[in-house]
């Protein structure tokens, strides 16, 4: 017990020496992730881009001082089976304990670890830009006690604008075609059945009937019921919502049992430039949505550059694989995060946190504000807000559809 | 309705042979050699990814790749028999542990080299699909279900009416007896070893065409392999097809009729139910053995 005792003081003696005292040299960022995943991997990719950029330009002026950026980053191994998040936590602690990050940037995968962070957080006291969790429960925890969260910012798509901005993107295809019989297909898991319930009573009110709705549990590999189901249901339709390399049997299944629906939701593995190749063209007509822009940027200067300077960084081939999300929002945040230091004149956490709330700037994802939660606001339009992008696959090209201030075509319906 | 039986039909066979193609490596080997392979998921995935890379970076026809990709993971199944497994030869708790580390050392290998992009796929053998009944299936669900059917009873054949078959069998029941007989214990290991993993890669040309490699597939399928060879009896290969097609109905029925979000519940469920009321499994009699003896 003395042994355990003299431990963890050791550790906060730690984090507290690492709070305290990053100010000197290099500013380093801290990347717990999961590393193991695409998202991950991208969003640090991502993240070390934009520190490149910032030291080639001299790095970040503190208090008169040009200091260059280091990023540390840390496998938290959380999206992979049986990991507990005590275990991803511990990763992302002993990354604070040893590297003394003045700000940690991308954060966590999954949910549960994300909301545990956030207490984590509120005892290292340092800011955190969350890029890839999706929980609502981040907002309601800041809303309801402010102080001790006000460290933590999302950059990245939460699971409430997924939800409307699915439900807008669907009421679009409502509007031009008359379809109104939809069915869901989703994966077994926090993130995805939420979306879904609340895609559910969104639509409903919207006058859509829900044919059906099954849950698959992560690592299925037949979807024939659902399939079958929303085919003789005449489901106009097919909504799925996964982010499992298995929903790939689910693209081919689709065009295998011919179901005459317009299938439009999220499919991680049908959302990279290369997925047309993988999938030998079954994916034609395919609309899939991208939480966040980066895989396709958009027109906008800032974005363009995103992922022209990713290419010229990680080849050609590493852009044409990047992920729907994460990318965009980790390359932003570090920008956030160095100008807010820049103009608090320090990397002291309240001070930052101050000037991150005042943030409002052009990213790769559109335009940057965080609301009175933190959480940066998405719309339909990138002068405005952040965005959310949906497209198309037609003849082995991705057409952005949505929203309406970036489409470059309309949905096209199954046979047209 | 009707479609929907129809429906329940069809691809309960065809995730019934899906499960029987999963599990046959590792319940061939056990069967013959008492060696429980661990590594099956391990040898699944690198299969999958061996085919990919030849069809992908020296351009073989996918049927001359998947050829191929079978000898050679025979070939390793071998391998793995004289290197890490003669040494721990008969120490049970060794073999597994020594087996499920090279498993892990297989599947972990790739994700640390970074094979988790989505871009891995391999083709169909049969491209195409058919309706059946007013129900489509693809080409390649069929042939899944007739590899699924055709591949033990080639084995039956094979293990009851050749001299190397009856040979492994001999070993198999009675290894003093057999050796006796001048039958060599570590050459019948070494090529069960062989045949089960040349048979996870007949798995794995043959079902991952139907979407993309990931990694946790190895996982998975050691899983789905223990799954179903306990439920059907550890030896009996017989009890293996039946429990495949056992769990394949009730997870496609489940799925049809309640939801598929219960289907592993079922899947589970059956199995805590059989070794409930039968300890060795539908058609395994290794408990009943030890219990006269």
């Amino acid at each position: 017990m003395r042994t355990t005792g003299a431990l963890a003081a050791a550790v906060c003696t730690l984090m507290l020496a690492g709070a305290s005292t990053a100010a000197e040299g290099d500013l380093t960022l801290g990347v717990p992730t999961a590393l193991g995943t695409i998202e991950g991997q991208d969003s640090l990719r991502s993240a070390q881009l934009a520190a490149q950029e910032i030291n080639a330009a001299g790095g970040v002026e503190v208090g008169g001082k040009k200091r260059r950026l280091e990023i540390v980053s840390i496998d938290t191994r959380e999206a992979e089976a049986g990991i507990p998040v005590f275990d991803a936590l511990a990763a992302m602690e002993k990354l604070i304990a040893e590297k003394k990050p003045v700000a940690i940037v991308v954060g966590a995968f999954r949910s549960e670890v994300l909301l545990s962070a956030m207490d984590m957080i509120a005892k290292v006291k340092i800011p955190y830009l969350c890029t890839i969790g999706m929980s609502p429960d981040f907002e309601k925890k800041i809303a309801g006690e402010y102080e001790k969260y006000k460290f933590n910012f999302r950059l990245g798509l939460s699971a409430p604008y997924l939800v409307g901005n699915l439900g807008h993107m669907l009421d679009s295809v409502k509007k031009k075609y008359g379809t109104d019989k939809v069915y869901f297909v989703h994966q077994d898991v926090a993130w995805a059945k939420g979306t879904v319930a609340g895609l559910s009573k969104v639509l409903a009110a919207g006058g859509w009937k829900v044919v059906g709705s099954d849950a698959y549990p992560t690592g299925a590999r037949d979807f024939s019921s659902s399939l079958t189901k929303a085919k003789f249901g005449s489901a106009q339709v097919l909504v799925p919502v996964f982010d499992m390399p298995e929903s790939g049997v689910l693209v081919k299944q689709v065009h295998s049992m011919k179901v005459p629906a317009l299938v439009a939701g999220f499919i991680s593995p049908a959302a990279p430039a290369t997925a047309w190749a993988t999938f030998s063209g079954d994916i034609d007509g395919l609309v899939n949505f991208l939480f966040e822009p980066g895989s396709i940027p958009l027109a906008t200067p800032r974005s363009q550059h995103f992922t022209e300077a990713y290419a010229k960084a990680y080849g050609e081939a590493a852009r044409n694989k990047l992920s729907g999300h994460g990318p965009g929002p980790s390359y932003d945040a570090v920008f956030v995060l160095a100008d807010a230091i820049r103009r608090a004149g320090s990397t002291q956490a309240d001070a930052v946190v101050a000037e991150l709330e005042k943030t409002d700037t052009q990213g790769a994802i559109g335009k940057i504000v965080f609301n009175k939660t933190h959480q940066v606001i998405y719309g339909e339009d990138p002068t405005q807000a952040a965005v959310s992008l949906a497209f198309q696959w037609r003849a082995g090209k991705r057409r952005l559809v949505y929203p309406e201030a970036v489409a470059e075509g309309a949905f096209e319906l199954p046979g047209k | 309705m009707k479609v929907l039986i129809v429906s329940t039909l069809i691809y309960g066979l065809v995730q019934g042979a899906t499960l029987m193609l999963t599990a046959l490596g590792f319940s061939l080997t056990f069967g013959l050699s008492g060696v429980a392979n661990f590594a099956h998921g391990g040898l699944y995935l690198l299969s999958g990814f061996l085919a990919w890379a030849l069809v992908n970076r020296l351009g073989m026809p996918f049927p001359l790749a998947a050829a191929a990709t079978v000898l050679l993971v025979a070939l390793l199944g071998a391998a793995v028999y004289r290197l890490v497994l003669r040494p721990v030869r008969g120490i049970t708790l060794s073999e597994v542990i020594s087996t499920f580390a090279l498993g892990v050392a297989l599947i972990e290998g790739f994700r640390w080299r970074g094979f988790t992009t989505y871009d891995f796929s391999l083709p169909p053998f049969w491209p195409g699909e058919v309706e059946i009944a007013g129900v489509s299936v693809d080409r390649q669900r069929l042939a899944i279900v007739g590899a699924g059917f055709l591949l033990p009873l080639a084995l039956w054949a094979f293990t009851h009416h050749t001299r190397v078959g009856l040979a492994l069998r001999g070993m198999a029941q009675d290894e003093t007896t057999a050796l006796a007989m001048g039958i060599d214990s570590d050459w019948a290991a070494t090529l069960s070893l062989s045949l089960g993993a040349g048979l996870a890669a007949v798995a794995a040309v043959l079902l991952l065409p139907l979407g993309i490699i990931s990694i946790n597939t190895g996982y998975e399928v050691l899983l789905v392999a223990l799954a179903v060879t306990v439920l059907g009896g550890l030896e009996s290969t017989a009890g293996m097809i039946v429990g495949s097609l056992l769990i394949g109905f009730a997870v496609v029925i489940t799925g049809n009729f309640v939801g598929p979000h219960l289907s592993e519940v079922v899947y589970l469920g059956a199995l805590v139910l059989v070794l409930g009321l039968k300890p060795s499994g539908l058609l395994g009699r290794s408990k009943e053995i030890e219990e006269r003896v």
